[in-house]
C-alpha cells in the first residue's frame, strides 16, 4: 500500500518537474540523423530499406560516417509504432523515412515539423498523409509504390488477346492493395476488358476463393498485395491445376510462379527514397513543394519456365524486352 | 525526459484496456478474448464517426456503446448459447474483424486534419505529450471512481459473488447470467473506449490494431499485482493503471538500452513471464525484496 502511494507520488512529482522543464534537455547533434520506421519484416519491405541505405550512400551519406540511421521495426505490432515514432522525433532526427502506411501515419502524427519521406505508401492523399499528391503542402512527401497498372493490363491483353473474363484477387484489409485494385478496375473499363473482382480477408481464405475464381475466369491478376505475396504458392498451385496463368504486379510473385509483369523494383523504390532524403538533407528540396513521385515504367519480368508449363504463347516483343531490360526466369 | 512523459501518457491511455480486462479476468475469472476485437472496434467506430462529422466526445461515447454490444454478444453466446467461454470470445473477436471492415469501409482511416479529443485549444497549449497525460488522467480517475462506486453497490457485490463462486451466487438468488452479461458489457465498453482514445491519439484506426492487445492488458494487470502485493479491491484497480505505466516504462527502457526492436515481442513476453513466475522464483531463491527495489528505481 505504502509502495503504491510512493510510486504515485514519484510519478506526479516527475510529471510536475517535466511540465515546467519542458524542452529543457535538447542535445545538439554533430551528425544529421535519419530515422526509419517500418511496420514489419517482409522481403519486399526489407528490400526498400536496403535500397534506401544505398540511395543515401550514392548521394554521399554513409551510415555511421557522416549520418546516423536509426532503424525501428514494429514487428507487425501497431501499438509499438507510436512509441517508436516518438523516440525518433525526440532524438531530433533531421529527416524521417516511413515504410508502409501505418508507420508513415504514426510518424506524421508525431511531428508536424521534421520532414517525412514516404516509402511504399500507394496513395498518400487517400491515406490522409498529404493534402494533395501533387502539392503535399506539409512536412510529408515521398515515393508511391503503385504499380504501373495500365502497362500491366496491356501486358495481360498481349498475352491473352482472346480471354473473355479476367479475375483480380486482393486482400480487403490491405489499403494499398485496395487502392491498386480500384485502379485496375478503372483502366479495365477504359480498355473494355471484363475484369471480375474477388477479395479475401486473410491468407486462410485464399485457397477456396481462388479455386472459385479459377473456375470462372481465364487469367488471374494480382495487385501489390503483401498477404497474397506471402501465400503465392497456394494460388499458383490452384492455377496450375486448371492450367490458367497468373499475372502478379510484383516481381517476387512472378518468380514464385506468376507468368509475367511490369514490376516496380522495391530496391529501386528505396533508392529513390534515399535520394529524395539526401536532397532534403542538403536543403535542395522541401516536402511541402515536392510532389509525390510515381514510378511510371516497370521493369519487364518474364517467367519463361511457367509460361512453357502452361503452354502459353509468349509474345516475342515482350520476351526481347525482358531479356534486354528486365529479367527472364528460365 | 520527454520520452518518459510520453510513456506515462501512453500508459494512462492503455490502462483502460487493463481495467476492462480486470473485470472479466480477475473478478469474473473468465479469460475474455473478445478484447482483441473490441479494441479495433472502438477505434473504428470513433474514427468513422469523427470523419462523418460527429463531435469527438460523441464519437468516443459511441465507441463505448459499440464495445458494450460486442461484450453482450460474447455474453449471450456463453450464457444463452452455452458455448464455452474462451470459444465465445474468440468467435466474437473473429467476427468483429469483418464488422470493423464494414464500419470503416476500408482497412485504414486517418484522422489527419480532423478534430479529436486531443485537438482542442487547451490540449494543444500543453507541453509536448502532456495532452495524453492530462486526458488519460481525467478519464482514468473518472472511470476508476465509477468502477469503485459500482462494485460497492448491491449489484456490484452480486457481480463479484458471481465470479467468486457461481454456484453459491445462484443459491443466493443472483441471476448469474445477467451479472456475467453486464460485466462483459462494461468490460468491453471500457476496451472500446480505450480503442477510441488510442486511435485519436495515434491519429488513425487500422483493422489490424487489435493484434497483441490482450498481452498488453494482461501485462498491466500482472505487473500491477506483482509490484504492489496485497491490496483491497479498489486499490487493485489503481494498481492496474500503475502497472500499465510501468509496462510502458519497461518498453521504453528496452528501446533506450539499444535492444533491436526485432526483439521487442520476445522481451515483452519474457517480462510478463518473469512477473508471473515471481512467486515460484521467490520460493526458490528468496529474491522478492531485491526485485522490488529494482522496480522502484525503475520509476
Amino acid at each position: 500500500m505504502k509502495r503504491m502511494y510512493t510510486v504515485i507520488a514519484i510519478l506526479l512529482a516527475f510529471l510536475g518537474v517535466a511540465y515546467f522543464k519542458e524542452n529543457g534537455g535538447i542535445v545538439k547533434q554533430a551528425k544529421p540523423k535519419v530515422g526509419v520506421l517500418t511496420l514489419m519484416h517482409h522481403p519486399a519491405l526489407d528490400q526498400i530499406y536496403k535500397g534506401f541505405v544505398h540511395g543515401l550512400a550514392e548521394e554521399g551519406y554513409h551510415n555511421g560516417k557522416n549520418i546516423t540511421i536509426d532503424y525501428q521495426n514494429a514487428n507487425g505490432d501497431q501499438s509499438n509504432l507510436k512509441t517508436m515514432a516518438n523516440k525518433l522525433v525526440n532524438e531530433n532526427s533531421t529527416v524521417l523515412f516511413g515504410i508502409t502506411t501505418p508507420a508513415s501515419q504514426a510518424l506524421a502524427n508525431s511531428t508536424k515539423k521534421i520532414p517525412i519521406v514516404l516509402g511504399a505508401v500507394t496513395n498518400p492523399q487517400g491515406a490522409g498523409l498529404v493534402k494533395n499528391n501533387k502539392r503535399p503542402g506539409g512536412n510529408v512527401t515521398g515515393i508511391s509504390d503503385q504499380a504501373p497498372v495500365k502497362e500491366q493490363l496491356q501486358l495481360v491483353h498481349k498475352f491473352m488477346p482472346h480471354a473473355k473474363t479476367l479475375g483480380i484477387i486482393y486482400t480487403s484489409s490491405d489499403s494499398s492493395a485496395v487502392t491498386e485494385y480500384k485502379e485496375f478496375m478503372k483502366y479495365a473499363k477504359q480498355m473494355h476488358l471484363n475484369l471480375k473482382a474477388y477479395s479475401i480477408s486473410n491468407s486462410n481464405d485464399l485457397n477456396q476463393v481462388s479455386q472459385q475464381m479459377l473456375s470462372e475466369v481465364d487469367a488471374v491478376i494480382v495487385p501489390t498485395d503483401n498477404t497474397i505475396a506471402g501465400a503465392m504458392q497456394t494460388l499458383v498451385k490452384n492455377a496450375n491445376a486448371v492450367n490458367k496463368p497468373v499475372f502478379p504486379a510484383v516481381d517476387t510473385m512472378v518468380k514464385q510462379g506468376g507468368v509475367a509483369t511490369y514490376s516496380i523494383n522495391q530496391y529501386k523504390l528505396g533508392v529513390e527514397g534515399g535520394k529524395l532524403t539526401a536532397d532534403i538533407l542538403k536543403g535542395k528540396k522541401k516536402p511541402s513543394t515536392t510532389a509525390i513521385k510515381y514510378i511510371r515504367h516497370g521493369e519487364p519480368v518474364l517467367n519463361l519456365k511457367q509460361a512453357r508449363k502452361l503452354g502459353l504463347h509468349v509474345p516475342a516483343s515482350f520476351q526481347r524486352e525482358a531479356e534486354k531490360y528486365g529479367e527472364v526466369i528460365k | 525526459m520527454n520520452l518518459i512523459v510520453s510513456a506515462i501518457g501512453q500508459g494512462l491511455l492503455w490502462a483502460l484496456l487493463g481495467l476492462g480486462l480486470y473485470l472479466t479476468f480477475r473478478i469474473l475469472n473468465l479469460a475474455d478474448m473478445t478484447v482483441e476485437g473490441t479494441f479495433p472496434l472502438g477505434a473504428a467506430v470513433a474514427v468513422t464517426a469523427i470523419t462523418h462529422g460527429f463531435s469527438p466526445l460523441a464519437a468516443t461515447l459511441l465507441a463505448f456503446g459499440a464495445g458494450m454490444l460486442a461484450g453482450l454478444v460474447t455474453g449471450l453466446l456463453y450464457t444463452k448459447g452455452k458455448i464455452p467461454f474462451l470459444l465465445a470470445g474468440i468467435l466474437t473477436m473473429t467476427a468483429t474483424y469483418s464488422v470493423n471492415l464494414r464500419i470503416m469501409g476500408k482497412s485504414n482511416i486517418s484522422l489527419l486534419g480532423q478534430k479529436t479529443l486531443f485537438s482542442g485549444s487547451f490540449m494543444t497549449s500543453l507541453p509536448q505529450y502532456f495532452d495524453s497525460v492530462v486526458l488519460g488522467m481525467i478519464v482514468i480517475v473518472i472511470i476508476t471512481l465509477l468502477l469503485i462506486f459500482f462494485l460497492d453497490t448491491d449489484y456490484g457485490q452480486s457481480f463479484i459473488a458471481t465470479g467468486d463462486n457461481p454456484v453459491m451466487a445462484k443459491s443466493l438468488g443472483i441471476h448469474t447470467d445477467a451479472t456475467i452479461n453486464v460485466g462483459l458489457m462494461i468490460s468491453n465498453g471500457l476496451v472500446g473506449l480505450c480503442g477510441a482514445l488510442v486511435a485519436q491519439n495515434n491519429g488513425y484506426a487500422d483493422v489490424n490494431m487489435g493484434i497483441g492487445t490482450i498481452v498488453i492488458a494482461l501485462a498491466s494487470i500482472i505487473i500491477g499485482e506483482v509490484a504492489f502485493g496485497e491490496l483491497t479491491l479498489s486499490q487493485r484497480l489503481v494498481a492496474v493503471t500503475l502497472g500499465s505505466i510501468i509496462y510502458r516504462l519497461i518498453l521504453l527502457a528496452v528501446l533506450q538500452l539499444g535492444f533491436s526492436a526485432n526483439d521487442l515481442n520476445l522481451i515483452s513476453s519474457i517480462v510478463l513471464a518473469l512477473c508471473m513466475m515471481l512467486p515460484q522464483l521467490d520460493k526458490l531463491f528468496h529474491i522478492r525484496k531485491p526485485f522490488f527495489k529494482g522496480v522502484q528505481t525503475n520509476d
